[in-house]
């Protein structure tokens, strides 16, 4: 009894995990950073998480399958420079529909190429990555492409309008996509499927799972989430630089595992990595507010990153070396067994 | 019923089918490592031929002079010797060492701080101080069983941010820490010695490295265990190898070449700085895998590793000598990437050899 | 008698208000004066170069034309609104000065991102804020714009006398400069030479002439070449490109092109490529202009690069495989390396760019702004090349 009440302790502390590192960041920078507490800070960090917020969201979804995206970087960039560089020709709206479905076609080709050709995700997304960054510079002559009309203009200053306190356009869209996915991916059957897909494909083809197509879904779910995250960046900044995307990659991977999603597939959820951007980036903030520079931030990341890693493996360890021992029976066991036998199992047990 | 689910999953059968015996993978072994690198030097000669016909077509010239042909491993020498260390935990299961770049930054500060006492103590400093790098990896990694990608990628971060730390964000100069001229010198030339006045030591180095690398792999005891840890971990434990020391000596492995290749880089750009290393990680890894190491592990060659790296020198020369641009050499090398390790997973697949 | 109270009272009003009112002004009058006794043209570099040394360069601006885009990349009015942004500006409700002396006024200083150019740009900075007993306060976002962007909103919230911004890219710097300016704080710009628009809602801005130093370095390097290569009809040369998207990359390549096409019409473009995907990697431009060597054989007899450090050190390998000594090669400096390249006798010449100059000119900007100095929206560092006759006067280097 005792035991399976610890296991499912230890799940529950997994399973909230990432919300205990929030409250303790949050606490920590709320007292002891300067003027961290404010409605202000609390909104520029909003607006700064906005665009990985929503990368997150489909890059995790692929996560959940087992898989891996590396082209949500170039992704995002190539998504911000159709939007922009199109606009003169097609307007805002085409552009901006150009630059999603353009997301969804290098999605489509990614999930083909892991489901169809069943070649590994790593390489198939490295291969797609080296050639969108390729046509991003190919496309942009080398220059960042802006808009700066008056409705340019506009359209960024209604993304940043404050809504309520804490609440703008920009952040409600992030904040819609997230509840959205999640919904999905809880509440229904199809989202459910993700985390079968994810768990064992073989076990979810013999269920009767289009296990293709749940692949492919999330491979275009994944770029078009990356695509939107570009096309509202830009939409801010009126700017796309080529270098969007280019810390993106690294930084989701990263608030994707500190959100306790695993790589090996199965396990994981929408808010908890966008949970986990949003501690990391309140960390981040913590650290410039208190006067430390870059490096110091990097190091903190990484040390979480591998205290998470470190921990998911050291349970999954403890858990494996535990499985099919049962110290109940053994101590049992001990009460009936005379002093030298209890020695010999002793040395054995420790 | 009708079954709208696709086409199965490898490995999934439907009932009575996984009665039948599993014949496929028997015929394995030194052949099916013949074909795979002999499929990749295939690749390599046939883009060679294309070189060569775009010669006497006069499309580009000079291809096959024997200076361009000695440019192409040249360029290549230094992402060979990084991939073939790597290749070593690829080949463990392990994926890939994300934590390279940094070691190979780190290497070059210890190098240059370790100058003073002499060019040999300063080399072994350095280098011993990457190894713990491996050691570590390794030693999460093979105990615990983390996840080698996001494990490795944050000891990238921390070892980056101590570098910087404890440099303060500056980049270190060989001749301007007290060592002697004549060490400074000796420093200099670790990328620039040439045997002949034709062949640099970097390529010496690859070559050694290649030649011990094929022959650990494939004439020892640790080769054979690396082997079975890498396809079957889980028969590797039960029949009594010790898959921890094997992976995390193939951490080790992949430190000491990112080592080398950290001095190399950093002798040759005259500097010990924190962006040494950068994007060598994703570079050795395209190497290792168009040279059709599997990703799922225990498969591929030492050989297919530099056969690899010389496809993508080789590839990248006839590029620029035709003129493309490096922008669209960029898609180029892209797409021939994953048609290439797309083309050898096919045939490993329906040669029943492999499923990853 | 009542309306004498009233005026008496009126008068005592008066007074209660307009003597602290006077007081500080008094204050503030003296804290002028002060400010203007400073003297910060005695400060030097590491480098032991003076902190803050004038420009040399005395170009006319000339008349934009109506479509810059239509000309040929080769003419320099091509690049008309990246080579002379700054020149045409539509000054958009820029604050004026207060005339109360720069000691003790407060100065965000936000940088592009981490490299020892960074640091050594904040060292000089640091050295005329200390001079003029500023607030300073550096802040760099890593070269993540996101950052950056959050960083300023911060730095506005912070409410500090000036803002001083080293925009991590040319266009993303027009919204920037516009939320700084909408919330009227003062803001300069530096080091990366903002699109046009940008410099509407700044105070100005200073930094390196790139386009500028680049037709210094073309036309030395053209007299060298042609030197070398007496009566030749035609001298090829390639260029190793920046990293795309910002003003370097142009500059560096077209700036030259465009300036020799009038300059030396012998010269001849054979190529021009950034080296992908690392632009700054030894290995990697070796492996580029190995190729090029290949390629172009003895028609290739200069080459002009965006880096002294890794670039050059990448093309002196190449060519010392390909024991081609004949070629001139001129780069972008100053690094130690570059340096020591020019010392050896192997690079040409450099440009000479100082990185605490950088940063010092910025705040002597504003200083001069809060002192009610009247300034050109634009002032250029100044501008050397660097060769073997007077490099040992560069050391030891910046960074």
């Amino acid at each position: 009894m005792r035991r399976s009440g610890k296991i499912n302790f230890l799940a529950q502390g997994d399973k909230y995990r990432i919300y205990i590192l929030f409250v303790v960041i949050f606490g920590f920078m709320s007292i002891f950073a300067p003027k961290f507490f404010s409605v202000f800070n609390f909104t520029t960090i909003l607006n700064a998480i906005a665009m990985n917020a929503t990368v997150a969201i489909g890059f995790t979804v692929v996560m959940i399958c087992g898989q891996l995206d590396l082209s949500i970087g170039t992704v995002i960039t190539f998504a911000g420079c159709l939007t922009l560089g199109l606009q003169p020709l097609l307007g805002f709206p085409g552009s901006i529909a150009v630059a999603v479905l353009g997301g969804a076609l290098v999605g489509f080709l990614n999930g083909i190429l892991v489901a169809k050709a069943k070649i590994n995700s790593f390489i198939v997304t490295l291969g797609t990555m080296t050639i969108l960054q390729g046509a991003i510079y190919q496309y942009s002559g080398g220059n960042s492409i802006s808009v700066t009309t008056d409705e340019a203009f506009a359209i960024s200053d209604f993304l940043q309008v404050s809504l309520l306190p804490l609440l703008t356009p920009r952040i409600l869209i992030t904040l819609i996509l997230v509840v959205a996915v999640e919904f999905m991916l809880r509440r229904t059957r199809a989202g459910r499927n993700f985390y079968i897909v994810g768990g064992n494909r073989n076990t979810a083809w013999l269920a009767g799972i289009n296990t293709d197509r749940y692949l492919i879904g999330a491979f275009v779910l994944s770029s078009v989430m990356a695509a939107i995250g570009g096309v509202v960046s830009v939409l801010v900044s009126t700017a796309a630089t080529l270098k969007l995307g280019e810390i993106s990659l690294m930084y989701v991977i990263s608030a994707t595992i500190i959100g306790g999603t695993a790589m090996s597939g199965g396990k994981g959820g929408v808010l908890r990595s966008v949970i986990a951007i949003l501690s990391l980036e309140m960390l981040y903030t913590g650290i410039i507010l208190f006067g430390l520079g870059n490096e110091v931030k990097i190091f903190f990341a990484g040390l979480i990153l591998a205290y998470v890693v470190l921990y998911e493996a050291y349970a999954t360890y403890r858990h494996e070396k535990n499985l099919g021992q049962r110290p109940e029976l053994m101590k049992e066991l001990a009460t009936r067994l005379s002093t030298k036998e209890k020695k010999l199992l002793g040395s054995r047990g420790a | 019923m009708s079954d709208n689910r696709g086409p199965a999953p490898d490995g999934a059968t439907d009932g009575a089918a996984t009665a039948q015996a599993d014949t496929r993978s028997v015929k394995t072994g030194s052949l099916s490592s013949l074909v795979n690198t002999a499929g990749v030097y295939g690749i390599a000669l046939l883009f060679l031929v294309l070189g060569a016909v775009l010669q006497f077509t006069g499309a580009i010239g000079n291809f096959l002079s024997p200076q361009n042909l000695l440019n192409i491993v040249d360029a290549v020498a230094l992402v060979g010797i990084v991939a073939v260390g790597m290749s070593f935990v690829t080949y463990s299961g392990n994926y890939a060492d994300m934590s390279v770049p940094t070691t190979m930054g780190l290497t070059g500060y210890i190098c240059i701080e370790l100058l003073r006492y002499g060019f040999i103590p300063a080399i072994i400093g350095a280098i011993g101080v990457s190894l713990l790098i491996g050691v570590l990896n390794g030693f999460v990694v093979g105990k615990f069983k983390a996840n080698p990608i996001i494990w490795t990628l944050a000891v990238n971060y921390v070892t980056m941010g101590i570098i910087r730390l404890v440099w303060v964000n500056k980049q270190i100069y060989p001749d301007m820490k007290g060592s002697s001229p004549d060490v400074v010198a000796l420093f200099d030339a670790i990328y620039r010695l040439r045997f002949f006045k034709l062949i640099g030591l970097p390529l010496v180095i690859l070559i050694l490295l290649v030649v011990i690398g094929q022959f650990v792999l494939t004439k020892t005891s640790f080769g054979v265990k690396l082997k079975l840890t890498g396809s079957a971990p889980k028969a590797a434990k039960l029949s009594g190898i010790p898959i921890e020391t094997v992976i995390m000596t193939s951490f080790v492995l992949a430190a000491f070449t990112a080592a080398i290749a950290g001095l190399a880089v950093t002798s040759l750009s005259r500097v010990g700085a924190w962006y040494n290393g950068a994007g060598y990680d994703f570079k050795a890894v395209t190497a290792i895998v168009i040279g059709g190491m599997t990703l799922a592990g225990g498969r591929g060659t030492i050989l297919g590793v530099l056969g690899g790296s010389l496809i993508i020198g080789i590839l990248n020369n006839i590029m620029t000598l035709i003129g493309i641009g490096t922008f669209s050499q960029d898609m180029v090398r892209g797409a021939i990437f994953i048609l290439v390790v797309g083309i050898n997973a096919k045939s490993l697949r329906s040669l029943g050899r492999d499923d990853a | 008698m009542k309306k004498l109270a009233f005026i008496a009272l009126a008068i005592a009003l008066a007074a209660f208000v307009a003597v602290p009112l006077i007081g500080q002004t008094a204050a503030q009058k003296a804290n002028l004066a002060a400010s203007l006794k400073i003297d910060t043209s005695k400060l030097l570099s590491a480098d032991n170069q003076l902190l803050l040394a004038p420009s040399t360069d005395n170009r006319k601006v000339p008349k934009r034309p109506a479509d810059p885009n239509k000309l040929p990349e080769t003419d320099p009015l091509h690049w008309y609104d990246m080579e002379w942004a700054g020149w045409n500006v539509k000054p958009t409700n820029i604050p004026k000065s207060p005339m109360t002396g720069a000691i003790g006024k407060k100065v965000i200083f936000i940088v592009h991102g981490d490299h020892p150019w960074t640091t050594a740009c904040i060292l000089g900075a640091q050295k005329v804020a200390d001079a003029y007993q500023m607030e300073f306060k550096a802040l760099s976002p890593n070269w993540d714009k996101v950052v950056q962007d959050q960083m300023i909103d911060q730095a506005i919230a912070e409410k500090p006398d000036m803002i001083l911004l080293i925009p991590l890219d040319a266009k993303g710097a027009v919204q920037q400069a516009r939320k700084i300016n909408q919330a009227k704080i003062p803001l300069h710009l530096f080091n990366m030479l903002p699109d046009a628009a940008a410099l509407n809602y700044s105070l100005g801005w200073t930094g390196p002439d790139d386009f500028g130093q680049f037709r210094l370095l073309a036309r030395a390097w053209a007299d060298e070449l042609r030197k070398r290569n007496p009566g030749a009809k035609s001298i090829g040369v390639a260029y190793v490109q920046h990293a795309p998207g910002g003003s370097p990359f142009f500059a560096r390549s077209f700036g030259p092109i465009s300036e020799l096409a009038g300059y030396a019409k012998e010269i001849k473009t054979l190529v021009a490529a950034s080296p992908t995907p690392a632009t700054f990697d030894a290995n990697t431009t070796m492996q580029l202009v190995s190729d090029w060597i290949t390629k172009y054989g003895d028609d290739l007899k200069g080459i002009c690069a965006s880096d002294d450090s890794a670039q050059a050190l990448g093309i002196f390998e190449a060519l010392e495989k390909a024991g081609r000594n004949d070629i001139v090669v001129v780069a972008a400096g100053n690094s130690k390396q570059g340096m020591d390249l020019v010392k050896d006798g192997k690079l040409f010449g450099i440009t000479y760019q100082t990185a605490e100059g950088d940063g010092a000119l910025s705040v002597q900007y504003a200083a001069d702004w809060f002192n009610g100095k009247k300034l050109a929206v634009r002032q250029n560092l100044a501008q050397h090349i660097i060769t073997a006759e007077d490099v040992e006067g560069f050391y030891p280097p910046q960074w």
